[in-house]
């Protein structure tokens, strides 16, 4: 028998690990550079030190992660990368805020952890052996509840870190409260790190056994898709609406995923190493332009030392780069073309059409659904983006910092820049990248490579005759639109053009406080989506007399029904039974001897026993 | 002749179960060091582990006449009444401490399975002791009682390992004597540091430290 812990450091370099090890050094070198200059502004020399060294860490741990070929060292890598972002988020120890997300995230992410314990010693108990190899083989035989089991558990544990609905709860604490090179690097591609586990432990290792496993994870990427973005769309702080939204993205990720583990079980592996490449190019694509969206949210708290964005606006006169890559970033977010995430969600929507074209029965019905989600889900992504865009940097001011902003320096829109021009050439390289990461995921399928270009799959339900081709319905889009605003500029071209103050509406004595908000702008979704945010009004006035207001006090809230109706009553009753539990905490050294004498006594007649 | 002894140390844990001054307890923890002590010379000059002697010396020099003295003298210098403060009454005691040598008996059984009676007895008595020890430690409400009880326990724990290995390693003993030694005056300066701050050597006041 192998020896179970032969811990040598052995690392797997195949193209799975080496496409996740290149999307972390994509994002972290940008990131690495934007952080001299944003450390710099906010902490002393030595924090910045201790920051630089647990960045670098951050990095490598991550790296680990994805490069060991050993569960075991796996898991050392897994809790070290945990340990280490803990630390980066509660970077700001004297805020109070830091230290409860830094709290929420450690729990929970060790609650993950440890569904991942349990699934690898389960899959150890039946394989006898740590290492990737043994078990993949070892595990071929396994019988199909026990790998069942295993599925849940993993899918729990790496569901937690990667944030899908409901276990996303840390993620919208977590990632705004860490300084913003470090959430651009969780949010970019730690969370990744759990796909890599879902691909490499599920996909790989463990095999799609049932059908209901693809569904599952498609079912549940459809939720975090619409309640990331409906959460999005409710929430003011420029962070925080980012952070959600990665709960969307990764939504979006894990459908292409999902639908790649359906389409493996029903044996059609093109549509599957499609699907899967679709998967891995919104990954990369995400964390290239989520990461770029926090850079720029970490520019504009720099200048104006908040995040509200109801206290910010008119930044893009101060701050013209920062709004520049800020809108990239939102467009290609928002999917518009030609920005790269149009190419992976049109590849996400076009995987889900063929295989809704190729399956038959229900599935058809639930692949289309799949796909209005995922549409809508674009559509909710563009309205916030309008909004956080909008809100944040145009109009006039909304407070005295916003006003006196100015634009960061190099370091930081060097760091900026290269994101936004991989965002760039992510979505107009398209073609060729696609077939790089299409090679990717053939060889993790184990299956040969699809030779294909974009063209290949067409939207094409007939097999014969007339067809819509996707790139020729684009090309007369885009020539109609170019001729309509031609002919506009044409007639309307010459008239003459008169500068105003911003948003003044024709009347010259509007102040920032009579613009538009944000929570103006979300209050049609927030009625829209009322039966699942509930949302709750406080008002409060104070009347001077009958006839006179002082003061007049309007809040809008609205529910978040996992934390409330799930996270709070669980931890209402572990506290619960911790208050129980404390009646034996007397401070008696007494009793606390006695316990042991009761222990040690109950521990004998047990051993008695048996 | 060992079986004497044996039974000597089991007297005197009784007696020290059902002691009711600080004084009384001290001393019985001497003469059950003493039987310690003899017995570990009666081992020796069987002549199997010629270590042994120093160990009964050493136990000569450290249980029976050192760590009392400083018992002595704290009990002297912190000036509190003799009462041992009983959360259960002598008599009592002494009941539960038959029921628990009882428990010995049968706990020895277990692990000594098959072997020669004079085994199982040490065993017992060496469990009694560790037993006794720990109820000491539990019902007594003087923090001078909890360290007599740990010593007595300790003495259990000598006697066991002596009676099933013929002895720990020469240099294990050095250790644990040491340790004992360590712990004693340790426990004696917390004692006199609680009497400071609390006027009581009364460890169930302590509960008023709790947040």
């Amino acid at each position: 028998m192998l020896n179970p812990l032969n811990l040598g450091l052995s690392l797997i370099f195949d193209p799975l690990s080496i496409f996740f090890q290149a999307v972390i050094i994509l994002i972290a070198v940008p990131a690495f550079i934007y952080s001299f200059e944003y450390l710099k502004a906010h902490y002393s020399s030595k924090k910045i030190i201790l920051g630089q060294v647990l960045f670098v860490l951050f990095i490598v741990s991550m790296l680990a992660v994805v490069s060991v070929s050993n569960v075991f060292m796996f898991l050392i890598a897994w809790e070290l990368m945990s340990l280490i972002s803990y630390f980066l988020v509660t970077f700001d120890s004297e805020q109070e805020k830091s230290i409860q997300a830094g709290t929420i995230y450690i729990v929970m992410t060790h609650i993950g952890t440890a569904f991942l314990i349990a699934a690898f010693f389960l899959m150890y108990k039946y394989c006898g052996s740590f290492d990737f190899s043994v078990i993949k083989t070892m595990l071929s035989s396994m019988p199909g509840t026990e790998k069942n089991i295993i599925f849940l558990l993993l899918l729990i544990g790496f569901g937690t870190k990667a944030g899908i609905v409901p276990l996303h709860i840390w993620l919208p604490y977590a990632h705004p409260q860490a300084p913003s090179h470090v959430s651009c690097l969780m949010s970019g591609v730690m969370i990744k790190t759990a796909i890599y586990g879902i691909i490499r432990f599920i996909i790989c290792m463990l095999g799609v056994s049932s059908l209901w496993w693809g569904e599952l994870v498609i079912v549940l990427a459809a939720i975090s898709c619409l309640v990331g973005v409906i959460y999005a769309l409710m929430e003011h702080d420029l962070k925080t609406l980012l952070a959600y939204h990665s709960v969307e993205n990764i939504g979006i990720i894990l459908l292409g995923i999902g639908s790649s583990m359906l389409f493996i079980k029903l044996g059609l592996i093109p549509l599957a190493i499609l699907a899967m490449c679709a998967g891995l190019y919104h990954l990369v694509n995400h964390a290239v332009f989520k990461g770029l969206l926090f850079l720029c949210a970490g520019s504009v708290y720099n200048a104006t030392g908040t995040r509200d964005m109801e206290k910010l606006g008119g930044l893009i006169k101060k701050m013209p780069w920062t709004s520049a890559y800020f809108l990239t970033g939102s467009m290609a977010i928002s999917a518009l073309p030609p920005l790269n995430g149009f190419v992976s969600e049109w590849l996400t929507l076009i995987v889900l059409f063929l295989g809704a074209l190729a399956v038959t029965g229900g599935l058809k019905l639930f692949l289309c659904l799949t796909a209005a989600i995922l549409a809508l889900t674009g559509g909710l992504a563009a309205a916030c983006f309008v909004k956080a865009f909008g809100i944040t940097f145009l109009a006039k001011p909304r407070s005295v910092k916003a006003e006196s902003a100015k634009e960061c320096g190099t370091s930081m829109n060097l760091g900026m820049g290269i994101l936004a021009f991989m965002t760039v050439a992510l979505g107009i390289g398209a073609a060729y990248f696609i077939r790089i990461i299409a090679a990717v995921s053939a060889n993790t399928l184990g299956a040969e490579t699809l030779d294909f270009t974009l063209n290949n799959f067409i939207l094409n339900p007939l097999g014969k005759g007339t067809y819509l081709s996707t790139p020729l319905i684009s090309i007369v889009f885009i020539s109609v639109m170019g001729i309509t605003l031609f002919s506009l500029y044409l007639f309307l071209g010459k008239s003459k053009v008169s500068a105003g103050p911003t948003w003044d509406c024709g009347y010259y004595k509007l102040t920032s406080r009579n613009e538009y908000t944000a929570t103006g702008f979300s209050k049609p979704f927030r009625l829209a989506f009322s039966f699942f945010l509930l949302p709750y009004k406080k008002l409060q006035k104070i009347k001077e007399s009958h006839y006179h207001i002082k003061s007049f006090r309007y809040e809008t809230h609205t529910t978040k029904i996992f934390r409330k109706y799930f996270y709070e009553n669980l931890l209402g009753g572990v506290f619960n039974t911790a208050k129980y539990m404390r009646g034996i905490q007397t401070g008696s050294i007494h009793l606390y001897l006695g316990y042991i004498l009761i222990t040690v006594i109950i521990l004998l007649i047990f051993m008695g026993r048996f | 002749m060992e079986l004497f002894i044996v039974l000597g140390l089991l007297a005197t844990a009784y007696a020290m179960v059902s002691a009711k001054r600080v004084s009384t307890l001290i001393g019985n923890f001497r003469l059950q060091a003493l039987f310690l002590c003899i017995l570990t010379l009666i081992e020796a000059t069987k002549g199997n582990h010629p270590g042994l002697y120093s160990v009964s010396i050493l136990i000569f020099a450290i249980k029976v006449i050192i760590i009392p003295l400083i018992l002595f003298r704290i009990s002297e210098e912190i000036k509190v009444n003799e009462n041992l403060g009983f959360f259960i009454p002598p008599l009592l005691s002494l009941i539960i401490a038959l029921i628990l040598t009882y428990f010995s008996w049968v706990l020895a059984g277990m692990v000594f399975t098959g072997q020669e009676t004079m085994l199982k007895i040490f065993g017992t008595v060496s469990f009694s002791m560790m037993f006794l020890g720990f109820f000491i430690m539990i019902f007594r409400m003087k923090a001078l009682a909890q360290v007599i009880g740990l010593l007595a326990m300790e003495n259990g724990i000598f006697l066991l390992a002596s009676a099933s290995s013929g002895g720990m390693p020469f240099l294990v003993e050095i250790a644990v004597f040491f340790d004992v030694f360590i712990g004693v005056i340790i426990l004696g300066l917390f004692v006199y540091r609680i009497n400071q701050l609390f006027t009581s050597i009364d460890v169930s006041k302590l509960n008023r430290l709790k947040g």
